[in-house]
């Protein structure tokens, strides 16, 4: 085997190594070059993470998949390993990963420009990459909790990163907390499947699922209690309702954090629960679970999105609405097309990201009705959004095009009604971008974008690479090959799809946009345009159930320690006191008396024990 | 000899300091005492090097007859079942000696009586002998409550007379159920073999099990007998919160293990459906009272009942894997609830308050405690069983040994593993996110952004200890191996005991 296989249990090091080098600059402790060595370190490990995937990638292209493990933890019954399955698709993604993660941290370095902590962001965005390229790797349930669960914590300390500002405050606690919630149900399934099955490698999962299918191993409402769980975690990571509201306020960190976010975090759930997948479809009811979850929040995310102002959450939802047709494509077993799905999604999104980065970099504006007239100042960004948001509708045949043709062409005999959610979404998604298009690109110049020079080069030189890999993905996706070739649908097939997206575009090209009057003046109108720019009032929902319910029995049974335990305990405290009174026992000089008591008391029972029958 | 120097070295130090001639100063007194806990902590690893892994029941072990006549011997012995919490406690002690401070009253009887509590936890471990293993656990009660009423806050002496009337109560109990099984056996032999009860009938088993039960329980604590622990905490200074959650609380799940599952495999196999569902509503009220506390301590003392319901839900099921998870739980709560306090306790001395009404943005890079802020977030992420810590496996051993056995009361203690990371993150959201205020926030907001707030560096000997402390519950969480090494023998042996009544015998 040659030696940079043999080295790949490196590969998730490399970030988290990238993490440990920045520590010193993070802290405080080297102050006198600035915290810019960090994240040139960083930047460092990551060229070499891009390069050994890289390599790796090549040679197992010639060699076959490779699978090895190393044994973490063994207990009686229990074996937790660390194992890694260099299969062509999982490195795909790990190149996904690591090359994204490379682009976002040059990025960083022009967008963070004037930031004091940026060796801190260099750090968390370390950690972040390790965890994910070991979740794309692992060959194992137990490793891909694991490191789930980390990217938890580092999503929690990126959008907690400017943590003074009130808005950051809550946005942490909730994207925190929305996944927990996730990944607490999920770690119900993985502790119940490691009980049950006892490995914990998805090959041996997938055998016991087959044979738990037939000799009917687990009770219907086991497997189905198990298929919820196991959804949950990926739902919370891929921001779906109803856990979703989580990305949408985590817009409120560094924007290259979000790129990262809303291209790759979300992919890397996704993967999960693709690998999830055939021990979920145990059971119908979590199967139609998630294909409910994949539908509403395929359409809910697009509706919501197009009643935002703010740049950043008009296309957080919409990531939430892609990742619901690729939750729709995964439910359905169709694997294969649910992965084209996410790279083109992926690579797409990250590039509209970078073009809103840029946009709010140089405007320090995130504000759509106070944007304008950018697109004769910022030719670069301008290329850059609009390429990215073509490789993320069915319109013109870049990456997402050719996913939406498959689905429609593999669902419209069988399932007709979700090849109808692809166009529709198709259709809000393209309205979307048209209309922010309009606003931020069109229109007259405002005060804000009237001294709106082109994004420094730091910044330029990520998004044009990448504009050129999103204008290469069809050549990509042809050669990451799971499915038989891209183009396998019909013309009418295709152009139901760019119909679709044509007629989206005619609807965001006349809606009326108007800079003053945001809110409609038509109170049907406006009651709509509330409902979905208040996200259905989900957060509301939230105050008014699952919060209101913890907080009232926090308070009860606070209530109950207060007034009944410790009543309890000081009633009979003070009973005892009373009967020490009689022994002249007072606080003060209490100790001596303490003492001797105890001590006679021991002395008397023991001797006691003397009288015993067969004692000395 | 490796064993008694293990009580030797602490009770020898106690004499040491009562009797050192002249008048010692303080800090010359905390010197001497760190070195004699460097020295009990080398003996402790020493005893951990010496100790054979492969080898299931009492190592190192050593027997005499004291007072033969009424089955009191002094018989020390180790397995792996005391041998990490002996290890904790070497380690703890000496942090509580490093991070005090500001002893004017007394300071040769507050380094005492330290070192008299961890050599009585010592004992209290190493026991072989029921009423040995009594004498240390009373023994170590005295100091306490000294600490406690001497050196506390200001409501020191409600706090100390409750912890004393609480642990006294919970001594004669297990007193009273030891006396039991010799009365009912009609033996007076106190060692530890679990044939003594295979006499008994199922009723008096039950019985004596239930006393143990309770008096242990209050020790652990858990609910309805932990009203003790918050109080006790909050008024306990910092060191001693760090001696009482890190190691003391061990005390009450290592006895229930001992005497309780080990010496009634029988009554406890009866009463374990009881104890899971006990245990979950531990969990459960733990956490959610922790979720209303506004006290940073008091939050962090109900985060302890909550998490040591981990340890009794695995002692119910009282599997290989649910056992090994016990003794996992036991060492990282040990190691992140000192973490806790100590932080906790580092920004009360800073900033005068723990209300988290008052206390905004102490990360402050320039004017916070950006480094404590940091590692509370490590603390809480550990203790909240976020993976790459100790709390983590800790957990997922627990409930993967327990699920297949009791379901229902696994799955709410998971519930109440979620809750851990509602409070804790409010901890962490509201005290050190923000913007820095460590004044209750008034109706004017120009005198709310007050910039002159400047908290002073933390001295070395509070971050030192602290990073040691985070350092030990990373490495145990990445490599748990270590161990897991150490204590699996024992405690499939132990999960052995019930699975063939009387198997040890």
């Amino acid at each position: 085997m040659p030696l940079p296989i043999q080295l790949a249990w490196m590969l998730p090091l490399y970030g988290f190594s990238g993490m440990v080098l920045s520590l010193p600059w993070a802290a405080g402790w080297f102050k006198r070059n600035g915290p810019r060595p960090a994240a040139y370190l960083n930047l460092l490990v990551t060229l070499l993470a891009v390069g050994h995937s890289s390599v790796i990638l090549k040679q197992v292209w010639t060699l076959g998949p490779q699978h090895f493990e190393f044994p973490w933890f063994q207990a009686a019954d229990l074996n937790l390993r660390i194992g890694f399955d260099l299969s062509l698709t999982n490195l795909a993604a790990l190149e996904l990963v690591t090359t994204m993660s490379l682009v976002c941290q040059v990025f960083a370095l022009g967008y963070m420009d004037k930031e004091w902590s940026l060796a801190r962001f260099y750090a968390l965005v370390g950690f972040f990459e390790g965890a994910m390229s070991g979740v794309v790797l692992s060959s194992n349930l137990f490793m891909s909790y694991f490191l789930l669960e980390m990217l938890t914590l580092s999503t929690y300390l990126l959008v907690g990163f400017w943590y003074a500002q009130p808005l950051v405050v809550t946005a942490a606690r909730d994207a925190f907390l929305t996944k927990r919630v996730g990944d607490v149900l999920l770690l119900m399934g993985v502790v119940a499947l490691s009980a049950w099955a006892g490995s914990m490698e998805f090959n041996d999962l997938y055998a016991w699922a087959g044979n738990a299918r037939e000799q009917h191993l687990i009770t219907p409402l086991a497997g189905t209690l198990l298929g919820l769980g196991l959804i949950a975690g990926p739902m919370g990571k891929c921001a779906q309702f109803p856990m979703h509201l989580w990305l949408d306020e985590a817009m409120e960190g560094p924007n290259p954090a979000s790129i990262l976010r809303n291209s790759v975090v979300v992919t890397c759930g996704a993967i999960v629960l693709m690998k999830l997948m055939p021990i979920v479809a145990l059971s119908p009811l979590a199967t139609d679970v998630l294909l409910a979850v994949g539908t509403i929040s395929a359409v809910g995310g697009a509706l919501v999105a197009l009643a935002q102002v703010d740049i950043k959450r008009a296309f957080s939802y919409s990531t939430t609405s892609s990742l619901g047709l690729v939750f729709i494509a995964i439910a359905l077993q169709l694997p294969g097309i649910a992965l084209l799905l996410l790279f083109a999604h992926g690579l797409a999104r990250a590039l509209q990201f970078m073009g809103v980065g840029s946009i709010i970099a140089t405007s320090n504006c995130q504000d759509l009705t106070e944007l304008g007239g950018l697109g004769t100042r910022m030719p670069a960004t301008t290329m850059a959004f609009l390429l990215g948001s073509a490789g993320l509708l069915g319109l013109v045949p870049l990456g997402s095009f050719w996913c939406m043709g498959l689905m429609v062409e593999n669902l419209r005999s069988d399932e007709p009604l979700f090849a109808l959610v692809f166009l529709l979404t198709n259709l809000l998604a393209t309205a979307n971008v048209t209309r922010v298009f309009r606003s931020v690109f069109l229109g007259p110049v405002l005060p804000k974008t009237k001294r709106a020079p082109e994004a420094n080069w730091l910044m330029a030189l990520p998004m044009v690479s990448l504009s050129v890999l999103v204008v290469l993905l069809p050549w990509i996706m042809q050669r990451i090959d799971t499915v038989p070739g891209i183009a396998a649908f019909p013309l009418p097939v295709g152009l139901a799809v760019a119909g679709s997206g044509l007629v989206g575009l005619l609807i965001g090209s006349v809606v009326h946009l108007d800079e003053f009057w945001s809110r409609s003046t038509k109170s049907s109108l406006r009651v709509l345009q509330d409902l979905l720019a208040y996200d259905f009032y989900t957060p509301e929902i939230y105050q008014r159930t699952v919060v209101l319910l913890v907080a009232s029995l926090a308070r009860l049974t606070r209530w109950f320690d207060v007034t009944v335990i410790k009543g309890l305990a000081d009633g009979v405290g003070r009973l005892s006191l009373t009967t020490a009174e009689g022994l002249k026992l007072s606080i003060s000089g209490q100790l001596q008396s303490y003492v001797l008591t105890v001590i006679v008391a021991i002395v008397l029972l023991l001797g006691s024990l003397q009288l015993l029958p067969g004692a000395g | 000899m490796l064993l008694t120097s293990l009580l030797l070295i602490p009770f020898a130090g106690t004499l040491a300091l009562l009797l050192w001639p002249g008048g010692p100063s303080p800090s010359r007194l905390r010197l001497i005492t760190i070195a004699i806990l460097v020295l009990q902590l080398g003996m402790s690893v020493a005893v951990a090097l010496a100790f054979d892994t492969a080898q299931a029941g009492m190592q190192l072990q050593e027997r005499h007859a004291w007072l033969p006549g009424i089955g009191l011997d002094y018989a020390l012995g180790v397995d792996g079942l005391s041998l990490p919490l002996v290890l904790i406690n070497g380690a703890l002690t000496l942090v509580s000696a490093v991070i005090t401070r500001d002893i004017e009253k007394r300071p040769r009887i507050y380094f005492a009586m330290l070192l008299l509590i961890s050599g009585a936890v010592n004992g209290a471990f190493l026991s072989e002998n029921l009423l040995l293993f009594f004498l240390f656990y009373e023994l170590e009660l005295i100091p306490l409550w000294l600490l406690v009423s001497v050196w506390g806050g200001v409501n020191r002496a409600y706090a100390a007379t409750k912890f004393l009337i609480f642990t006294a109560a919970s001594g004669m109990l297990i007193l009273g159920a030891f006396l039991g099984l010799a009365l009912l056996t009609g033996s007076v032999d106190f060692s530890l073999t679990p044939v003594l009860s295979d006499r008994l009938a199922m009723g008096g088993q039950l019985w004596l099990l239930g006393a143990l039960l309770i008096g242990f329980g209050i020790k652990i604590p858990l609910v309805p007998l932990h009203n003790w622990l918050p109080d006790t905490h909050t008024q306990a200074s910092t060191p001693v919160s760090v001696l009482l959650a890190g190691v003391l609380l061990k005390l009450g799940t290592y006895g229930m293990l001992r005497f309780g599952l080990q010496l009634f495999p029988e009554a406890w196999a009866k009463l374990a459906p009881v104890l899971a569902i006990w245990a979950a509503i531990s969990v459960l009220y733990g956490s959610l009272a922790a979720i209303a506390q506004t006290d940073m301590k008091r939050m962090v003392a109900y985060s302890s009942v909550g998490h040591m319901g981990y340890v009794l839900l695995a002692a119910a099921s009282d599997t290989p894997v649910s056992l090994l998870g016990a003794v996992f739980q036991m060492v990282s709560h040990g190691l992140i609830s000192a973490l806790l306090f100590l932080l906790v306790g580092i920004v009360y001395r800073k900033t005068g308050t723990r209300d988290l009404a008052v206390l905004r943005g102490l990360l402050n890079l320039e004017r916070g405690l950006p480094f404590t802020g940091s590692l509370m977030i490590v603390a809480v992420m550990a203790s909240a069983g976020l993976p790459g810590m100790a709390g983590f496996i800790s957990e997922f051993l627990v409930f993967r040994g327990s699920i297949a056995e009791y379901p229902v009361a696994t799955l709410l203690s998971m519930v109440g593993s979620g809750l851990t990371a509602v409070y804790f993150l409010l901890l962490v959201n509201r005290a050190f996110f923000g913007r820095l205020a460590i004044t209750p926030p008034s109706a004017d907001a120009v005198a709310d952004a007050r910039l002159d707030v400047q908290l002073a560096p933390v001295a070395p000997r509070e971050t030192v200890p602290a990073v040691a402390l985070a350092a030990a519950v990373v490495v145990l969480g990445l490599v748990p191996s270590t161990l897991g090494r150490l204590s699996e023998v024992a405690t499939t042996a132990l999960a052995s005991i019930t699975a063939i009544p009387g198997g040890l015998g």
